[in-house]
């Protein structure tokens, strides 16, 4: 990236909960409800980093890490209990009005447009909201419109919309405006294989051709792979990695998957991948139910030839598959990994 | 301010063809609201119907009385802020029913428009219409049917303060649902108190005379509807409570202001929901 104004700053962003504890059963509610007793939970603990403009950048982790209290302390909807977070040099609780204007907000799971009103209703009522002047609302309306081919469907009230449709309308409703920075909080869940192609081509189009700033959130790792360089790996409130998807894919993505179901489950007693390829610990783990194998093993030290001919020529299967490892798999093993994640991190600033 | 004139109207416009996709839904809403109001008339027909006048004693001495038409009138008078209030803001309702708990306050921090103006214009209640109506009928069935000696009391130059001061009465609906629904922020869910604050202007479309000092200063001053009903219903009818109209003002800002920085406050808390 040539142009390296830095577009998001975050510095040591914290935010904790009070969360009441509660004994269970009804008796238990009814005793905090006269004697309740707090604990505080650190959703986010510490983060820092920082987004230089035009840059699609992955934010992933896993389910409760804090991703999301982080997205929303960033697009103004928490106060954060600590530390600082600005755009373009604004800060969202400062002047909160001025600061939205910047960005746009994507949460996949929720929409934004007018439920009950056709979808370009929803789209007037935003130009009004975000003051933008009538030739500019046209040519950005035709803009999106190519990207996203919103003309299908325009007309018809948003609660008939499919999900994929839905998702589109949603994105083009948080770029009417033309923001700098855009947030996406899993833009592709729940969609079909072809709508997803479509919406990363769509994201990765508006942020080539309008200089979008993109902050993503996703747990499926081909968003990640198709439009981000660089991400951010958040677990339990804490950065855990924050560096280019190749760098993360180098260290951590050898893993491979092994999937099997054997004819006889106690063909089992027959492999013994540790001992026979003296893996380290780290390297191999291995869940059985009843017929059904799975063995997650490091490709670096065995490769998938051997470990597929190895098993085929030991036991019978009846179906047996090879995977990537997925994000949770990469998430587990960098907790694994552990001291070497803060060095990296720190490298990165 | 323009802007946010110009907001609401886009926003009543919005809501007003969301009502044209559904009709059946708004006519039985408008029905319910009828019939609602007829049983809540008829109740203080069957009562009147049954003593000549509302009373208030003082040693078994008549002190003071109000006649069926009177009460009639306040009544009628104390829809009217009632249903404006009801008519443009009735979103309030929803923030500490669901849209707190449910996270879905996300969306009105998102947008660059004040928080609380985007709460209370998104939704327009045509049904409170109904409410309004009912009210205007009421004042002008009430005094055409007025004795004579009642009816020469009013002075209908007295209306044109009350109009005055009625913007101020509906701003008490309006902070008290505002400063109720925020409880949400930090309780998740607040509906119930801002209905039981609410339901409290049932007692001021009475006279204020009946009820024991306690009852009596909290309508007029911690939630003070009888400042929307009956005090200035009174001074049209008989020129009483002039000091009501100044104080409507003065306690109206206050809870305004109060309302606010209970809003402000917890907005700061808000917690969202997990998605």
């Amino acid at each position: 990236m040539e142009n390296k104004e830095i577009m998001i700053k975050v510095k040591d962003l914290r935010k904790e909960f009070r969360k009441a504890v509660k004994e269970p059963g009804l008796k238990g509610s009814f005793k905090a409800l006269f004697n309740p007793k707090y604990d505080i939970v650190k959703a986010v603990d510490g983060i820092s980093f920082e987004v230089p403009k035009g840059e699609i950048i992955g934010f992933i982790g896993p389910n409760g890490a804090g991703k999301s209290t982080v997205i929303k302390m960033l697009t103004g909807i928490l106060t954060p209990t600590s530390g600082e977070c600005c755009i373009d040099g604004k800060i969202p609780t400062e002047n909160r009005k001025e600061y939205v204007k910047e960005i746009g907000v994507v949460f996949g799971q929720r929409t934004q447009l007018w439920w009950d009103l056709a979808l370009r209703e929803t789209y007037m009522v935003l130009k009004e909201i975000y003051e933008i002047p009538e030739d500019a609302y046209k040519e950005r309306m035709a803009f999106l419109n190519e990207v996203l081919e919103l003309d299908d469907f325009i007309t018809s009230p948003v609660r008939t919309l499919s999900l994929g449709q839905r998702m589109r309308a949603d994105i083009a409703a948080s770029l009417l405006h033309n923001p700098k920075v855009l947030f996406l909080d899993e833009p592709t869940i729940g969609l079909d294989v072809v709508v997803k192609d479509n919406i990363r081509k769509a994201i990765k189009k508006i942020s080539e051709e309008s200089g979008t700033t993109v902050i993503l959130t996703t747990h499926d790792l081909e968003d990640i792979e198709l439009l981000c360089k660089r991400i951010v790996m958040i677990d339990k409130g804490k950065k855990v990695f924050d560096g280019e998807l190749s760098e993360l894919r180098r260290r951590y993505g050898q893993m491979r998957e092994l999937k099997f179901e054997l004819k006889n489950p106690d063909d089992f007693e027959k492999l013994s991948y540790k001992k026979d390829f003296s893996f380290a610990d780290d390297d191999l783990s291995i869940d059985r139910t009843g017929g059904t194998v799975n063995v997650r093993f490091n490709s670096d030290v065995v490769t998938v030839e051997k470990m597929l001919s190895y098993t085929l020529s030991k036991v019978h299967v009846k179906d047996i598959n090879v995977k990537d490892a997925d994000i949770e798999e990469i998430i587990r093993r960098l907790y694994l990994g552990g001291g070497e994640t803060d060095e990296t991190a720190d490298s990165h600033l | 301010m323009m802007r946010y004139i110009r907001l609401h109207k886009i926003f009543i416009k919005q809501d007003l063809k969301k009502l044209m996709e559904y009709k059946v839904d708004f006519l039985l809403g408008a029905v319910g609201f009828l019939l609602e109001q007829a049983a809540q008339i008829l109740c203080l027909g069957i009562i009147f119907a049954g003593i000549p006048a509302l009373c208030y004693t003082v040693d078994g001495v008549v002190v003071d009385s109000w006649g069926f038409n009177e009460v009639l009138f306040i009544y009628g008078f104390s829809l009217i802020p009632k249903g404006i209030d009801h008519l443009f803001f009735d979103n309030l309702w929803g923030l500490g029913y669901w849209i707190v708990d449910k996270g879905d306050f996300d969306k009105y921090l998102t947008r660059p428009i004040n928080s609380w103006f985007y709460v209370l214009c998104e939704k327009f209640c045509v049904d409170a219409l109904g409410e309004i109506i009912i009210g205007i009928v009421l004042i002008i069935y009430s005094t055409l049917s007025m004795p004579a000696q009642v009816a020469d009391a009013i002075n209908w130059w007295r209306v044109l303060p009350v109009l005055a001061v009625m913007p101020f009465a509906i701003l008490i609906f309006t902070s008290i649902k505002t400063a109720t629904a925020a409880i949400s922020f930090w309780t998740k869910r607040s509906g119930h108190i801002t209905h039981m604050c609410y339901m409290t202007n049932e007692f001021a479309k009475y006279p204020t005379k009946i009820y024991n000092t306690f009852i009596k200063t909290a309508i007029t001053f911690v939630l003070p509807f009888a400042l929307t009903a009956y005090y200035p219903a009174i001074y049209i009818l008989r020129g009483e409570s002039v000091w009501s109209l100044p104080v409507t003002v003065l306690v109206s800002l206050a809870l305004f202001g109060i309302s606010q920085l209970i809003w402000y406050r917890g907005i700061s808390s808000y917690e969202s929901a997990g998605s």
